[in-house]
């Protein structure tokens, strides 16, 4: 189905729990509420007509005031491509693992948890990642994280 | 080696002593030179130019030197690329289990102090010559099989000039 | 005789150091015996914080960064950051400049098969098939050179074209490559395709159902060695990839024998694309095009993909609308989710094996590490 039709197959199923963040650029873009998450996620996935086994990417944001978590997903039968996000506040950020849907997020949720101290419930294996087994140092992805050996690019060079 | 540090100091008493070490010298220097073996050591971009300088254009068995998997078999480290804050520790071990005289190569811009990465980020070592005393620095990102074979050189030059007195 | 022997599990450290050449990757293998029973990879030696660099840097200052994220295909890392600029921006890109940017991919595409074949049978200890491949690879970087200047991080595909044109001299030298390119990749199989020993090493071992690798995202060669055939230049075509004719090849047992025929086989269909791409170019046009350094593109999202020659290679960036920095850009490489699967790959097989499916599943550790 081409880009119309999904759109409206989408709108049409989810009614209020989707919403269009349409930027008119590449694939659609939609966003939906944190609570729906594995719903609508199993739905997708097992939907005949959509079929989306195939996890791209799942990328946190901090945009300075709030969190907003990205998930792009794919289907290899049908050929379809969609995009869609959740936002959520500094505080009690926490969202649930969709390991067992797509087996392939368990690596992508446990390197948010430990960049952006992002929580996820019923994930089995949080543990340091990519950082020195020693790191106290917080999470260093935040826009308001700081070090002492951490330095900016000053402003004339760029 | 006690006895190697007093040899020279006692045979260059004799008439044509000097002449005895600084042949020693010569013998000695010319012959490690000449057969530096280095340690595959390569994390990054830098990694893939020392492998093509390794390959069939640039070639490095012709100065003698060639890759050994294990520390206690080399005689050089080339550090080739970025070095994280959580590899530090690896580098500075294998350091240690090299058998001297040992030598170390900073190859690329991000081991002599910090490359692209010094600037905004968290998990760059800036520089490697906090970690392992550094011979000879190469800069460039990452630097033609020419400047290796330079820097190399320039080692084979800082050998020739050592003395056994030196040793210890 | 073995009745009433006992054996005991224990663990061995396979370090971040280690002569295979893929970079810096350490597994802890428990094993019973000369059997590994499970493997835990642990990564994180080359994490250099690329996102956290980009974020502070113009978009224009963006694309050396995302150069690093994979040097092994770096003209593709700079595609896929300027496919995703422009369109968040809209801009249109002049033919013969998409025309140049083919060009490059796939000799970009030929040379990082040439590093894989090269430390393939390195790997399993044959030396031959590296000064070989080393030779040939040595020829596309003078190509690259004459282009750009560079040998290895390009810095070549910029956002709405490409750096500069190419001088008089590449055609020629392209076609000479060209022509003597598919007798050479004969060569390279004749001497292991039917060795007995590569092929002992090889067939079926590190079995991939093609289950499996959908459901953990992995993409590229190893995908269509399991049976699937996706290859995003043919079912979602950028650029202007659906102007030329070449095959995907498909194999259907996911072995590490099976992987390396289709890797070989897509050195031959890159050939073929290079040459359609030199004779349907434009002679004349615009490959460039002037963008400012507080180039800022409208507010909005995209997330865009390209095939790389080792899976999937897609950016998210985001933009606010009002500075000249993104506000994030998220990296995504095929070998983060190869090496997420190659846990369950490596039971019941011995350490050996290990060094043959991390080779066949060609990983690279900055694509992982970021």
């Amino acid at each position: 189905m081409n880009r119309d039709e999904l759109i409206t197959y989408l709108t049409e199923k989810f009614k209020d729990k989707i919403e269009l963040l349409d930027t008119g650029r590449a694939e659609p873009f939609f966003l939906i509420k944190r609570e729906n998450l594995v719903e609508f996620c199993r739905e997708i996935k097992s939907d005949l007509k959509l079929e989306m086994d195939y996890l791209c990417n799942i990328g946190a944001v901090d945009t300075g005031e709030r969190f907003e978590i990205v998930y792009d997903v794919a289907s290899v039968e049908n050929n379809i491509r969609f995009d869609f996000k959740l936002v959520m506040e500094y505080e009690g950020a926490e969202i649930d693992s969709v390991r067992e849907i797509w087996p392939a997020a368990n690596w992508y949720e446990r390197e948010m948890w430990e960049l952006y101290g992002i929580n996820i419930k019923n994930h089995p294996n949080l543990k340091r990642f990519l950082l020195p087994d020693d790191w106290n140092q917080g999470n260093p992805m935040l826009k308001s994280w700081d070090a002492p050996d951490f330095i900016r690019m000053p402003e004339e060079l760029q | 080696m006690g006895i190697i540090k007093k040899l020279p100091v006692f045979v260059e008493k004799f008439p044509g002593g000097g002449l005895v070490t600084t042949s020693l010298n010569y013998i000695f220097n010319q012959a490690q030179a000449s057969s530096v073996w280095y340690l595959l050591f390569g994390t990054a971009c830098c990694a893939i130019e020392l492998m093509a300088t390794g390959a069939s254009r640039y070639d490095f068995d012709r100065f003698g030197m060639i890759f050994r998997a294990s520390p206690r078999q080399s005689d050089l480290i080339i550090a080739a690329g970025t070095i994280t804050k959580k590899m530090a520790p690896r580098l500075k071990l294998l350091y240690d289990q090299m058998a001297e005289p040992r030598y170390v190569i900073a190859m690329g811009g991000c081991t002599v102090g910090g490359g692209p990465f010094y600037y905004d980020s968290y998990a760059v070592e800036k520089g490697i010559n906090h970690i392992v005393p550094v011979d000879v620095y190469i800069p460039g990102c990452p630097p033609r099989p020419e400047s290796l074979f330079e820097g190399c050189l320039t080692l084979q030059k800082k050998i020739k000039k050592q003395k056994i007195e030196d040793w210890s | 005789m073995t009745e009433g022997l006992r054996t005991e599990e224990f663990q061995v450290n396979m370090g971040p150091h280690h002569p295979s050449t893929h970079g810096v990757c350490r597994f802890i293998l428990t094993m019973d015996g000369e059997v590994i029973i499970s493997a835990e990879p642990v990564i994180g030696y080359l994490h250099r914080a690329l996102e956290k660099i980009c974020e502070n840097r113009t978009y224009v200052q963006c694309i050396p960064v995302m150069d690093r994220f994979e040097y092994c295909t770096s003209m593709s890392c700079n595609q896929v950051f300027a496919l995703a600029t422009e369109k968040l921006a809209g801009m249109e890109v002049s033919e013969r400049a998409e025309y140049l940017r083919v060009i490059m991919l796939e000799l970009n595409r030929i040379a990082s098969h040439l590093i894989w074949y090269g430390t393939t049978a390195l790997d399993l200890g044959a030396l031959t098939p590296f000064l070989w491949a080393f030779r040939e690879r040595e020829d596309v970087l003078d190509l690259f050179e004459m282009t750009c200047g560079q040998r290895l991080t390009y810095n070549y595909i910029r956002i709405g074209g490409v750096a500069r044109d190419i001088p008089p001299e590449f055609i020629p030298k392209c076609m000479e490559f060209l022509d003597k390119f598919d007798a050479k990749v004969d060569d390279y199989e004749a001497i292991l395709t039917e060795n007995p020993i590569f092929v002992a090493r090889n067939k079926d071992i590190g079995v991939l159902t093609p289950e499996m690798a959908v459901a953990y995202g992995v993409s590229g060669p190893s995908l269509r060695a399991s049976g699937v055939r996706h290859d995003l230049r043919k079912d979602d075509p950028y650029s202007i990839y659906d102007r030329f004719k070449f095959n995907i090849p498909v194999r259907h047992n996911g072995d590490c024998l099976d992987r390396y025929y289709i890797r070989i086989q897509e050195m031959r269909e890159s050939a073929k694309i290079v040459r359609q791409a030199i004779e349907q170019m434009p002679k004349e046009g615009d490959v460039t095009k002037r963008i400012s350094a507080n180039f800022k593109p409208p507010k909005g999202e995209v997330y865009s993909r390209i095939e790389n020659s080792r899976g999937e290679m897609g950016v998210y960036v985001q933009s606010t609308g009002d500075t000249k920095k993104p506000l994030r850009v998220k990296m995504r490489g095929g070998s983060y989710n190869q090496l997420q699967v190659m846990p369950e790959l490596v039971k019941g097989h011995k350490i050996a094996d290990v060094v043959a499916i991390m080779a066949s599943l060609d990983i690279i550790m900055p694509e992982v590490d970021r």
